[in-house]
């Protein structure tokens, strides 16, 4: 999960009846865009930006979050609450509690918080009850038997305490990023679905209409819709976003440099899944520094006794990275199984990830 | 909007009830693109059937069944897909699909038959993969929402967990074979159409999903 720096400004979290907390916000959001353009607005009082691109250009996570609490200082007058966390989640509760969760540590950050941070009395009470006292005690309980005692809300709270989910559902204000386009002026970055002669047609509602129902099921995350960026591999350029949320305006469909080109794999794993690469002695494969592979894979092994035999393959064709990240190293490899199904792969160093499948 | 409208005479609430909407044979199809138009009756989608696609996993069903979507949704008709876990965007906007259009349930968890069944009323098509073995009733009872409401269901299936009840169309992959050059180039799929009614030739054909450009097109 990415590392996020939350930055909770107190006084923009209330809105004011005369629309300066929603123009303080975009001025805040345009500043902290400057320094970071992933700089995302939540919701009211509530902004996220991801720490690793800037910190390598900053030098330093120190010297993003002075420059964050400076811009803050500027925009607003007060200095805001700044945290560092893995997911949303861990980064609003750090944010809280003012503190770095370094890399790796959000697991036992989440697990010792007080069952209140999610926020629901009935639940934290239920809980009480049964002797569990934080998340961790809570995340442990048995999925099967969260679902037969709590409602489906529990069920997804409990995801999150189990660090499956990222976010609480409710904790992003889907409204506000389109709230703030239309006090720019530029609601048509929030494309509607246009009818025949360019008004919102009969089907558009019906869509709609369903999609309330599913979530309505569900959950808020269940029902999402599909957006391209720009991007260099297909696991980059598609992402899924809730419905509901506003579209990213980056609908980018230009070819971009380098972009691994048509065919695209049917299958886009959104959580790429390790695998290994052995050549025909057994060896492991890896890719050099000059982007070039030790020998020809000959095996892939999925999970240990998973493994299928390579019959040909075709790269490595190496990615170049979002500026900042210039020094990773990765490269996409095209592969045929001996089985018949086509696979894309990602080598990063001596590792090997799956993350497409031509299915 | 006439500016002068004569007044209409009211109808008798027994005749309205007995009258249905004009509808020709084309807009009770959904049409399909390349190089399906070919191979199937009307040349498309006949609202109300359900089109079972079964392949082996890994050998194009998916992208056979995404691409089946393709010529309706550029037309605007709203698509849902559901149970799809990780389904690859890029190659749909290759395939031709509107992105715009498309509502997606990739983790319906339990609820598969509930989404789709929620979701029939709003969409024209709806891909659905259902888990490991759908429970026959739950088939039973979408299909005949499905016709009762007039839309097209696309489900994904694989031979060693059939869709229990007979499809009005059926797409069955027996072969895939990639073309290579210095990249995957093409896959040609062999496919076995069938179906109810006397109008659907029966038969084998080859054709290319992807092809160089991601979409799909006879061999």
């Amino acid at each position: 999960m990415e590392q996020l720096l939350a930055i909770w400004s107190e006084p923009l979290c209330v809105e004011q009846p005369d629309g300066s907390t929603l123009r303080d916000t975009l001025v805040l959001l345009d500043a902290l865009s400057a320094l970071c353009p992933f700089t995302e607005v939540v919701r009211l009082g509530l902004f996220v930006l991801p720490l690793r691109g800037p910190s390598r250009f900053f030098g330093g996570d120190d010297a993003v979050l002075r420059a964050v609490k400076q811009i803050v200082l500027d925009v607003v007058g007060t200095a805001p609450l700044l945290g560092v966390g893995e997911g949303l989640f861990c980064a609003e509760l750090a944010a809280r509690d003012e503190v770095i969760v370094p890399l790796g540590a959000s697991d036992v950050f989440r697990r010792t918080q007080p069952l209140s941070v999610l926020g629901r009395k009935d639940l934290a009470t239920t809980c009480q009850r049964l002797g569990l006292h934080t998340l961790g005690a809570f995340a442990d309980l048995e999925p099967a038997r969260v679902a037969e005692r709590f409602n489906k809300h529990a069920t997804s709270l409990h995801r999150v305490a189990r660090g499956e989910l990222a976010e609480m559902e409710g904790q992003r204000d889907v409204r506000l990023a389109r709230r703030l386009a239309q006090l720019r002026g530029e609601d048509d970055l929030f494309e509607e679905q246009m009818g025949f002669f360019g008004q919102r047609g009969a089907g558009d509602d019906r869509a709609e209409a369903a999609a309330h129902r599913v979530r309505r099921r569900l959950g808020a995350d269940a029902i999402v819709v599909a957006n391209l960026c720009g991007g260099r591999g297909p696991e980059d350029r598609a992402t899924l976003v809730p419905w509901g949320s506003p579209l990213s305006n980056a609908r980018d469909l230009a070819p971009w440099p380098g972009q691994l080109s048509a065919p695209s794999p049917a299958t886009t794993l959104a959580h790429p899944v390790p695998v290994q690469l052995r050549d025909v002695d057994d060896r492991p494969v890896v890719m050099g520094a000059r982007g070039s592979l030790s020998a020809a894979p000959t095996g892939i092994i999925f999970s240990s006794p998973l493994r299928r035999e390579i019959i040909w393959h075709a790269g490595p064709w190496p990615l170049a990275e979002r500026w900042w990240l210039r020094k990773r190293h990765r490269a996409h490899v095209q592969m045929v199984l001996a089985t018949g199904e086509a696979l894309l792969v990602v080598a990063e160093a001596s590792r090997w990830w799956l993350v497409g499948i031509y299915d | 909007m006439f500016a002068f409208s004569p007044p209409r005479p009211s109808l008798s609430p027994e005749l309205l009830a007995t009258l249905r909407p004009v509808s020709l044979a084309k807009s009770r199809t959904l049409p399909l693109g390349e190089p399906w138009r070919a191979l199937v009756p009307d040349g498309g989608l006949r609202r109300g059937s359900t089109v079972v696609v079964e392949a082996p996993v890994g050998l194009g069903g998916l992208s056979l069944a995404l691409s089946l979507l393709s010529e309706s949704s550029t037309l605007g008709h709203w698509a849902a897909v559901v149970g799809v876990d990780d389904p690859g965007v890029v190659a749909m906007a290759e395939l031709g699909v509107d992105l715009r259009r498309v509502l997606f349930v990739p983790r319906p968890r339990g609820a598969w038959a509930e989404s789709a069944a929620d979701l029939l009323d709003g969409v024209d098509l709806l891909l659905v993969r259902p888990p490991s073995r759908p429970a026959h009733g739950a088939v039973r009872r979408l299909m005949d929402r499905v016709r009762e409401r007039g839309t097209v269901l696309i489900a994904l299936s694989e031979p060693r967990t059939p869709w229990p009840l007979p499809a009005d169309l059926f797409f069955s992959v027996t072969q895939a074979e990639w073309v290579v050059s210095s990249r995957l180039d093409a896959r040609y799929l062999t496919v076995r159409v069938s179906g109810r009614g006397a109008a659907v030739q029966s038969g084998e054909h080859v054709v290319v999903v992807p092809n160089r450009r991601g979409r799909a097109e006879a061999s």
